[in-house]
């Protein structure tokens, strides 16, 4: 019976220690205590400094290497060559193992070899099976050392570079972080420095190859490996397959200081495909070395550190204002870092949004912070700290970034300290000190139309312009003789137009357009009126009639009964082709100024160039016998491209109209490839 | 696949015997069934434990079977609104008097959904829909008197959670948490707490919340409309069409009372499945499991399943969106689903297609003709519990006419449909997916999430390693095969992103 008894006791107790329990009942056990990894430093003589870590619990290695240099070296005008040497080093292959070659070694083995280079550091890393560490560790080294840079693939990597710089302005987001650093830092430093097509175009091979030399040397160099190795015949093996590095000499890397004095601006990037404002609203931040550091971390605890941050609290869980709302005090090592507040939220309420930022960061400098809410901001960094230290290669990397920066090793430990000690009335403080949201900064990217005059209040609204720069033609201006070329435009005009005045021509005939799927024919009738500058297309394409109609200054489009405005970008390139019309500068010769600039040979002989200016620019390379243009000649940026463009046109089969002559057959090219060939099948004056 | 049985065999001991370390697999199960325990509790809500002790730290996973796809019709966006409310608490968490609060949740719901009822009558009475709105806030107020703003989200923070989150996809919802090791009964009282009484508190303010979500995710990203186009394109029947954040009018039309029917549906024992991976003691563990989810109710219940099956495309599918942003290129075909024979080779197959630098088409598109700044692919978009999408996704450098690139993109999959994959392709993707299955269990969300996804869709956890096996039994031959059934343009749908100044 008392056996019995004590049974029952027994898993009564038993059943006690596992009843439900609410969250404020639960007792912890003491957190197990476990071995942080053990790291084996050593260095070359060429000055490499190794971290090893063993981690046995996979049969991988990963091998890193971190390289003192950065974008922050390029010169201004060849923005784009540190990230364009970082990649091509990997995607051009060494020259041991070419491309191809290196990809497909590495890919049977599903190791993977990756370069870059970024702002304020550079790297090379190599992740693979340990089983093929012997056979790849030398690879590695040869796309560290000898990378080839060929020219074809320098070439690629600028077509995708472009390419991204065409969509840059296609994520608001992206705009807005971007906008709001140029706000801040200003247009002219290294801090926003933007790669461009003309930045692209001006950088060489031999850049990136005096890039990489001054980079990738042994004194620049830390290498951390981690993985399933032993330690001491690891070192043999780095040894051996590193110490043929030049020692080079360590790269002095210069943050040049900011000028910042508080301005309050209000700035909008207009967006109109957009339905959600993406706001930034801050000024410039802080260093790391700041005696106020940790408590400048506590206050980001307050304001923004997830749901319980107030921002979250506010912004999103009160108000239902937005799904993403930000913020932070942000201090850099070497450089100032960006205080900001941000949100994404409807364009109707945008200046709600920012004013219930700006109140939380208000708040922070008028109020201290409660008891209660400091602890629990200090005990939700205090008990994540094990997540720091969960995995060996968390270690690893946190011991590779002090030595980068120049960090005591126990510096994160005293900051742990510091933390410690902050008081509310710290927050406070530095909250007042730090912070000043009455000289802030505004950004909006979003839908003007939409967000209507929300921001007025905030002071006088600038439209940022966001267009993408597009290159120099590249071609040398050379100054022809202005006098020949009147009298050569005159001869042109006589010779075309005879004693005929045509005001408003009708032209019919057929366009035989080059497409990827072979030829298509659109049979076309345009209206050009020369006197009012207007002109009206149709065309019979395919997918139906469309009219194209240009007048005064802007362009429409109508097709299946729509009808569409065309935006400037792409009224603009008609505009221009129109205006060089041969028609339209002989009827209007004195609008022009007018360039001889040499000759060109066609059939053995000497064809005179004409320059044409007006607001376009326009070559005509004349028949020295009849005085019509054989050709003509303009380059046009054209934004698909990114890149400058050459059309020619070839004129022949001229006709005589009503006193005046008309080339029937035209054939357009591109960048010296066939565009389209027009057949003019009649022209008649209005 | 209709390759005999016999040259089928001849082929898979072919393979074993090229293949270098297909044992890796066997090794790595051997090794996993020591660490894994698994357990159903008598309700049916399944346990997956996988020990791994080398830092005093634990990942969460719950799993649940229910995605956009299940959503009753005219409430679409209502699985991940419930996944929003999952973080407003329980009972106990985030209210100062749940028995007063739930009172006037009920009165609230009725208030909205009388507007919402006679907002859609055809001549809305303003006077009835003003007094039923003013109503509907006033008690939204009074109801907000009672919460304990975001509690649940503060308790896990305070305790050292991180990677606190959430997903909704089409096929499921999924929850994620990591915690100090000795907080793991922590982790049972706030997960059993916000699915065994669900609140619903806050509910009105988080659809507006999550309106947000969908003007970031969709509206406002030129991708992310075309997505959601693409997939209404390219499915007429199935919910696959459907967007998982929802439809506004849908957003608007979702009440309390539906999310509670929609939980009562799906949020079942049998429906979920949880993963627990890190320095944890299994038989703990199932003692706190007991404890906790024991007696949530629904033991013997089944969710319903989609009946609804894609019928046959009978022609290819085709939109342009004219847009200011620049131009991208997607092209779907009609795949199948994860437990379809053709799952393993067509999946190879886009791999010999897409994956890497050595892959048919970033050689040939993006090095060769430079045609694209990228290409990218997905395998069964956007699920793959029931046949989704085989979808490309391409980006042309700038000059590139979206014409050129599709027509060259065609050319390689007809090239492939003719022959034209080697026996290295195939065996060098096979190697990056046994290694890259290797390097996924080195970190315990990414093994809790496996293991349990594994479980879900093929019915055991072993699966990760054993379906390595059933890759290696694909032959070169069976993705010529698949390239042919799937790859054909009545099956297509193009959706294209057509910039408006070119």
């Amino acid at each position: 019976m008392k056996r019995i008894l004590l049974l029952f006791l027994s898993v009564l107790i038993s059943a006690s220690a596992f009843a439900q329990k609410r969250y404020d009942q639960i007792k912890y056990p003491e957190l197990n205590e476990f071995k942080k990894a053990d790291v084996e430093e050593f260095t070359l003589d060429n000055g490499i400094t190794f971290f090893l870590v063993e981690d046995k619990e996979l049969p991988l290695i990963r091998v890193n290497v971190t390289v003192r240099t950065g974008g922050l070296l390029e010169p201004e005008d060849k923005a784009g060559l540190a990230s364009l040497t970082g990649s091509v080093m990997r995607e051009g292959g060494s020259v041991n193992y070419p491309a191809d070659e290196l990809n497909e070694l590495l890919e049977n083995k599903s190791a993977y070899i990756s370069t870059y280079i970024g702002f304020g550091s550079g790297g090379a890393s190599m992740n693979l099976l340990k089983e093929d560490f012997n056979e790849l560790l030398p690879v590695f080294v040869d796309v560290i050392q000898n990378p080839d840079f060929p020219e074809d693939k320098i070439e690629l990597e600028k077509i995708q570079t472009k390419s991204s710089i065409a969509r840059r302005n296609d994520n608001p987001q992206s705009i807005a972080s971007r906008e709001f650093q140029k706000l801040i830092y200003g247009e002219d430093t290294p801090y926003t420095t933007q790669t461009e097509y003309a930045t692209l175009d001006a950088i060489t091979r031999e850049d990136l190859v005096d890039f990489h030399d001054q980079a990738f040397v042994g004194n620049n160099m830390m290498i951390g490996v981690i993985g399933d190795f032993d330690t001491s015949e690891m070192k043999r093996k780095l040894e051996e397959a590193f110490g043929s590095l030049d020692a080079g000499t360590e790269t002095n890397l210069l943050y040049p200081d900011i000028k910042y004095d508080y301005p309050s601006t209000v700035n909008l990037v207009d967006k109109p495909d957009v339905t959600q404002s993406t706001v930034f609203v801050g000024h410039i931040g802080g260093l790391r070395e700041n005696p106020d550091y940790a408590a400048l971390q506590l206050l980001n605890e307050v304001l923004s550190s997830g749901f319980s941050g107030r921002l979250m609290q506010t912004v999103r869980t009160d108000l239902g204002l937005a799904y993403a709302v930000f913020g932070n005090y942000s201090s850099n090592i070497n450089y100032p870092g960006i205080f900001y507040v941000g949100v994404m939220t409807k364009s109707s309420t945008t200046a709600e949004a920012i004013d219930a930022m700006l109140v939380e960061v208000k708040k922070l400098q008028d109020e201290p912070v409660g008891k209660e809410e400091l602890a629990a901001a200090k005990d939700r960094f205090l008990n994540s700290l094990v997540f720091r230290y969960d995995s060996k290669n968390k270690i690893l990397n946190e011991r590779i970034s002090n030595e980068y920066n120049g960090l005591p090793s126990d510096y994160f430990d005293q900051y742990v300290e510091d933390l410690k000690k902050v008081s509310s009335a710290d927050i406070q403080r530095v909250a007042k000190q730090y912070l000043k949201p009455e000289q802030v900064q505004i950004l909006v990217v979003g839908n003007a139309a939409e967000i209507g005059d929300q921001l007025d209040k905030y002071g006088t609204v600038n439209e940022v312009d966001i267009t993408i720069p597009t290159p120099d033609s590249g071609e040398e201006e050379v100054a022809g003789d202005a006098t020949q070329g009147k009298a050569l435009l005159d001869k042109m005009s006589a010779a075309i137009l005879g004693n005929a005045k045509p005001e408003s021509i009708q032209v019919k005939g057929t366009v035989s357009q080059v497409t990827p799927m072979g030829n298509m024919d659109i049979g076309t009738d345009v209206n050009y009126n020369y006197a009012e500058f207007s002109m009206t297309a149709e065309m019979n394409t395919p997918q139906g009639v469309m009219t194209l109609e240009l007048k005064d200054g802007s362009g429409k489009i109508k097709m299946m009964g729509q009808e569409q405005p065309l935006p400037p970008t792409a009224t603009g390139p008609m505009y221009a082709e129109f205006e060089t019309d041969y028609l339209n500068v002989s009827l209007k010769k004195d609008q022009f100024s007018a360039e001889f600039i040499g000759t060109e040979k066609i059939g053995g002989k000497d064809f005179p160039i004409l320059r044409i200016s007006g607001d376009n620019t326009v070559t005509f390379v004349l028949d020295p016998d009849t005085f019509l243009p054989a050709k003509s000649r303009s380059s046009s940026f054209n934004p698909q491209k990114g890149a400058n463009v050459e059309s020619v046109t070839e004129y022949s089969d001229w006709k005589e109209v009503d006193g005046f002559k008309y080339a029937f057959k035209q054939i357009s090219m591109e960048d010296g490839t066939k565009t389209s060939e027009t057949v003019v099948e009649s022209v008649s004056v209005n | 696949m209709n390759t005999t049985k016999y040259v089928k065999t001849l082929l898979i001991l072919l393979v074993v015997f090229v293949a270098v370390s297909s044992t890796t697999s066997a090794q790595n199960l051997e090794e996993f069934e020591k660490k894994v325990t698994e357990f159903t509790l008598d309700n049916g809500l399944h346990f997956i434990i996988i020990e791994r002790h080398d830092a005093p730290v634990v990942s969460f996973y719950t799993h649940v079977d229910v995605g956009g796809i299940d959503e009753p019709k005219g409430n679409t966006g209502i699985a991940h609104i419930f996944e929003h409310l999952a973080f407003k608490g329980d009972d106990y968490v985030g209210t100062t008097n749940w028995k007063e609060e739930q009172k006037v949740i009920d009165k609230m719901d009725a208030a909205y959904r009388s507007w919402l009822y006679e907002s859609y009558k055809t001549v809305p009475d303003s006077a009835v829909l003003n007094s039923k709105w003013e109503e509907f806030k006033s008690l939204q107020e009074k109801a907000k008197s009672y919460v304990k703003n975001n509690e649940y989200s503060e308790i896990i923070d305070r305790n050292g959670g991180t990677g606190v989150n959430a997903s909704t996809g089409s096929d499921m919802t999924d929850y994620y948490l990591s915690l100090p090791s000795n907080k793991i009964e922590l982790w049972f009282s706030l997960e059993s707490g916000r699915f065994l009484t669900p609140t619903f508190r806050e509910f009105y303010v988080e659809k507006e919340v999550v309106r947000e979500e969908r003007k970031m995710r969709t509206e406002s990203s030129p991708t992310g409309r075309l997505f959601e186009e693409f997939l209404a394109v390219a499915f007429t029947a199935h919910p696959y069409g459907r967007p998982v954040v929802g439809w506004n009018s849908d957003i608007t039309a979702t009440s309390i009372q539906d999310a509670k029917e929609f939980y009562k549906k799906y949020y079942v024992p049998s429906n979920i499945t949880i993963g627990i991976a890190g320095d944890v003691d299994p038989k703990q563990a199932k003692k706190l499991a007991e404890t906790y989810f024991g007696k949530m109710p629904g033991k013997g219940v089944e969710s319903p399943p989609v009946t609804t099956k894609e019928p046959e495309q009978r022609g290819e599918r085709r939109f342009d969106m004219v847009e200011t942003s620049q131009p991208v290129l997607m092209i779907g075909y009609h795949g199948v689903s994860e437990t379809d024979p053709d799952f393993e080779a067509l999946s190879l197959l886009n791999r010999v297609l897409y994956s890497g630098r050595t892959s048919i088409m970033y050689k040939s598109l993006v090095e060769d003709k430079k045609l694209a700044q990228q290409i990218q692919y997905a395998d069964g978009f956007p699920g793959t519990k029931d046949p989704g999408l085989a979808v490309i996704l391409a980006l042309p450098n700038s000059g590139v006419d979206l014409d050129t690139l599709e027509l060259a993109i065609y050319d390689e999959i007809e090239n492939v449909k003719e022959g034209g994959i080697t026996q290295d392709q195939l065996d060098r993707v096979r190697t990056n997916l046994r290694a890259n299955t290797i390097r996924g269990l080195a970190n315990n969300m990414g093994l809790a999430v496996n293991f349990v996804n594994t479980h879900v869709s093929q019915g055991d956890w072993r699966d990760v390693f054993n379906q390595l096996d059933r890759y290696e039994a694909v032959t070169v031959e069976d993705l010529v095969e698949v390239a042919n059934k799937y790859f054909i343009k009545k099956h297509r749908t193009v959706g294209r992103i057509v910039n408006a100044e070119s």
